[in-house]
């Protein structure tokens, strides 16, 4: 079992050194095995939270800690963060050309192994094929350039397809929902549901209980003024689909 | 300004009039002596093409400028190429690859109607080289040109012209992967109605390169399209210069000059331009320009590092991908590995 802590994390924005933190004191602890979801108001933080965790260098930590197994990581940079078993599916991925989507998922398998022990392209490209068939996306996209062109949605489905490729330890899925339409959303839960296991944890961030109708969490934390002010069930997941964030009061803990 | 005043000017001061080389010592370098070669450009074609080489070809090239004169100064390897009407070419494109060690002339002549993929490759080592391309392309031919330069002399100056006849289209790359410095020159007159062109540039400057990629694209007929699109990136002391030039002349109405020229530096020592030039005469068309000096995008870079890639490799991978903007019409497999080993090499060397 592995663990992804975060211990009263405070965050400002590295540009505007004037304004005050976006994060004000985040706690969480998320084992492999588990899955928590992230729910709150736009704006409140959780891409910054989950950008953080990533090493984004846009983001500053003022206070506190983020530790994997124990071990601090705010030290690391964001590519040895990521073998470290970290793996952010982003809200807006980007697109790169020059280099194709099957190129890069294995240059970013090969960055985990040892120069001698490089993927053998044949055992690569039947992973590669068997999860986009996974995933119903067509094989041309392995050859197209990473993200290149791609819809919102196909870019979403691949970060997905990147995540089962790669199987870090913990995987940050922010609004990997948004701009999928019902199929897709459904066919990219299926990806995650599959990755599920004792060696693989997540932190979805979503604004939609849908989502959750498909990936059951473990745990549903609600941020607001850049905290964890509720934790709960999939049941409160439920219950603010009907009530929404506003009676939620910053400060105080709820529920 | 119409293109025979231009013409005659600069007969008159033996220097090519400013709007056409900006920010580039001309002078300073037509002071060097070409090297004198008679190697001749080597044609390598699948299917029988007529080829002559010696210097009765060298009458074809009708100097009309200073840069022309200085090319012509020195005895130089002439070779023609005439690809006939209406000639087809199969899968293998036909491959014109420069000699060893010496710049040379060398006179392409497409006829009516014929669609073709031509490669001209250059590696010449050398003192001071001069190149002249000539490319004429008749009536609603259809040519993929690439230009191919790897030099490893010192000083080259390479003039490319084409003409465009009624309804051609000339679909050109000009990979430029050369240790020289010097000038590149593109000049595409588009002369008969709806004739069309792309220029797709793509450079990669290192070490202690000085160069300067001059195209431009002169819109004479009606409803013709010029399109040019430079990329370059720069590493090491090395200095690129774009210039860019879409000149539509009055009466040719409801032609098209578009153009972006974007560099990309990698090295604090390493200088870049990038110059788009319109010069518009007549109302009645479309026109636009975009230009850009940068270094490395850092949230590409970011997203990379992100699953694992470490900085280095990260930095290659958006350097490719810049330069893919300018070479993305190259659908030859193995050069296109090639020239990405190449890019990689260089920015290993060079630590970029
Ligand atoms: N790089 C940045 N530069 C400036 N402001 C930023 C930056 N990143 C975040 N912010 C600000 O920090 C606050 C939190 O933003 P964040 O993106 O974390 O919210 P979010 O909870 O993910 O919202 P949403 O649900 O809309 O995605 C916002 O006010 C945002 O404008
Ligand atoms: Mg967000």
């Amino acid at each position: 079992m592995h663990t992804l802590e975060i211990k009263d994390l405070h965050v400002k924005i590295k540009a505007e050194p004037e304004h005050p933190e976006i994060l004000t004191g985040v706690n969480l602890k998320l084992a492999t095995g588990e899955i928590h979801a992230i729910m709150g108001p736009n704006g409140t933080g959780k891409s910054t939270l989950a950008e953080t965790i990533m090493g984004n260098p846009a983001y500053e930590v003022t206070q506190g800690d983020i530790l994997i197994d124990g071990e601090s990581i705010l030290g690391m940079a964001v590519d040895e963060r990521a073998r470290a078993g970290l793996f952010l599916g982003m809200q807006y991925p980007q697109e790169i050309a020059g280099v194709t989507n099957a190129e890069f998922i294995r240059a970013a398998i090969n960055a985990r192994r040892p120069e001698d022990d490089q993927i053998r392209i044949s055992d690569f490209l039947k992973q590669l094929d068997k999860t986009m068939a996974t995933l119903e996306m067509p094989e041309s996209m392995a050859d197209r350039y990473l993200n290149q062109g791609f819809s919102g949605g196909e870019k979403k489905r691949n970060e997905i397809l990147q995540l089962m490729m790669i199987h870090p330890h913990f995987g940050l899925l922010d609004e990997i929902d948004s701009g999928l339409d019902i199929d897709a959303l459904r066919i990219v839960a299926k990806g995650v549901n599959l990755m599920r296991g004792p060696e693989f944890g997540s932190m979805i961030i979503t604004h939609y209980q849908r989502l959750l109708d498909y990936i059951i969490p473990d745990v549903v934390h609600v941020m607001k003024g850049g905290r964890i002010i509720e934790s709960g069930g999939p049941d409160l997941a439920k219950k603010l689909e009907k009530t929404g964030y506003e009676h939620l009061k910053v400060g105080e803990q709820n529920g | 300004m119409n293109t025979l005043k231009w013409v005659n000017k600069m007969v008159e001061t033996t220097t090519l009039p400013a709007p056409n080389l900006p920010k580039f010592p001309l002078a300073r370098y037509l002071k060097n002596q070409p090297d004198a070669v008679e190697d001749r450009v080597v044609l390598h074609a699948p299917q029988a093409i007529a080829y002559a080489a010696g210097s009765s070809e060298v009458q074809r090239f009708t100097p009309t400028n200073s840069l022309d004169a200085w090319l012509l100064r020195s005895p130089q390897g002439a070779t023609t190429v005439d690809i006939p009407a209406h000639f087809v070419s199969g899968d293998d494109p036909i491959v014109l690859t420069g000699p060893k060690n010496a710049g040379g002339l060398l006179y392409v002549h497409v006829g009516k109607g014929a669609k073709v993929t031509l490669q001209e490759k250059w590696a010449s080592g050398g003192h001071v080289l001069g190149i002249w391309l000539m490319l004429v392309v008749e009536a609603d031919a259809d040519v993929n040109w690439l230009s191919y330069d790897s030099f490893t002399a010192d000083t080259v100056l390479v003039n490319r012209t084409a003409t465009l006849a009624a309804n051609a289209k000339l679909n050109w790359t000009l990979a430029g992967f050369s240790h020289n410095s010097g000038l590149n020159r593109v000049d595409v007159r588009l002369l008969g109605h709806n004739a069309e062109v792309t220029v797709n540039v793509g450079v990669l400057a290192s070490g202690n390169q000085h160069v300067n990629y001059t195209t431009s694209v002169t819109n004479e007929g009606q409803h013709t399209v010029g399109h040019i699109n430079q990329r370059g990136v720069i590493t090491g002391n090395a200095h690129l210069m774009f210039n860019g030039i879409g000149h539509i002349i009055k009466g040719a109405r409801g032609s098209d000059a578009q153009q972006e020229n974007r560099v990309l530096m990698l090295s604090q020592r390493a200088e870049g331009d990038a110059n788009p030039i319109l010069l518009i005469d007549e109302n009645d068309v479309t026109a636009g320009h975009a230009a850009s000096v940068t270094r490395v995008n850092a949230d590409q870079l970011y997203y990379l590092m992100s699953r694992g890639l470490s900085a280095t490799l990260a930095k290659r991978l958006v350097i490719r991908g810049f330069l893919e903007g300018g070479l993305a019409e190259i659908d030859d497999v193995r050069l296109k590995k090639e020239l990405f080993a190449t890019i990689d090499r260089t920015l290993v060397a060079e630590d970029a």
